[in-house]
């Protein structure tokens, strides 16, 4: 009788301790939605690059480049040499990117280089800074500079 | 040709080993990408939306330094935050950009902006980063 129990005590524990298959892609499933539900709200880091204006090192016989100034007051509204463009709810800012766009295409005509720089009011938030920056992106346009102050 | 092995008569049969590979892959490859890209998001920070921005470049990761500007709606003005820690007088951090372009030329430094922040805020900290003789910066933004 002893041995007996002891044998089947034997065969019990060998089948416990066999590696379960099932249980273990059960809990690989759960983790791989997890993350797989995780990665679909994912944002992104991106940047706008851009060089400090007075410290970048100046090449000889650098062609002079269109100066175009951009306003951005502190109600959004964005001035393009002076001239209101889109309104200030408008986060795309269309007008203002074909009318840059332009500007761009007709530069590359002549040759010549265009260089932006954004007169921001202290006040004006910086996702619209950021806003025109994205619009400039869009016009392929990345010589960009920063001004403090008014432009005029 | 009978259905990727198994018994010997024809049947197909369900074969365990390379679906867990194929579904460790996924896990690993969904682990990756949630750890490498959450990680950089300050959760203070609400960076605004610009979904025309570039990637960050991978090969510049290792000289970027972030410089996070917090926004505090009560008195309307940019919390500094460089390295987690707050800068009540903003100057102060002029010294510890320059020990570290001093340690890496090619630094960039990221001012990871909340979109709320007025444009003076980041106008003064572009001033600092300027006085601190670093030329390289990158305005940080989300895709969404």
């Amino acid at each position: 009788m002893k041995r007996n129990r002891r044998h089947r005590r034997k065969a019990n524990a060998e089948v416990n301790l066999g590696f379960q298959i099932a249980p273990m892609i059960d809990v690989v499933f759960v983790i791989l939605l997890f993350f797989i539900v995780q990665a679909s709200d994912i944002q992104v880091e991106n940047a706008h690059v851009t060089k400090l204006p007075g410290t970048v090192e100046l090449k000889e016989g650098i062609v002079t480049p269109d100066e175009i100034a951009v306003r951005i007051e502190d109600d959004g509204q964005v001035y393009l040499n002076d001239d209101p463009l889109d309104t200030p709810e408008a986060k795309l800012l269309p007008e203002f990117a074909s009318n840059l766009n332009q500007l761009r295409e007709s530069s590359d005509a002549s040759k010549s280089e265009v260089l932006v720089t954004i007169y921001a009011n202290d006040l004006a938030r910086y996702e619209r800074v950021v806003d025109v920056l994205d619009a400039l992106s869009r016009a392929k346009i990345s010589n960009v500079s920063f001004q403090a102050g008014s432009s005029e | 040709m009978a259905g990727g092995g198994g018994g010997g008569d024809g049947e197909p049969e369900f074969q365990i080993a390379p679906m867990i590979d194929v579904l460790l892959v996924l896990l690993v490859f969904f682990v990756m990408i949630t750890s490498a890209e959450v990680l950089k998001v300050d959760k203070n920070i609400v960076l605004p939306v610009s979904p025309n921005a570039k990637a960050r470049e991978p090969e510049m990761a290792k000289h970027e330094m972030a410089v996070n500007v917090r926004f505090d709606a009560k008195s309307n003005k940019g919390i500094l935050v460089v390295d987690d820690r707050e800068y009540n007088n903003w100057p102060d951090v002029v010294p510890i950009l320059q020990e570290s372009h001093k340690r890496d030329d090619k630094l960039r430094i990221v001012v990871r902006g909340d979109a709320a922040v007025p444009a003076g805020e980041i106008q003064r900290i572009m001033n600092l980063i300027g006085e601190a003789g670093i030329a390289d910066i990158a305005f940080a933004s989300s895709n969404k």
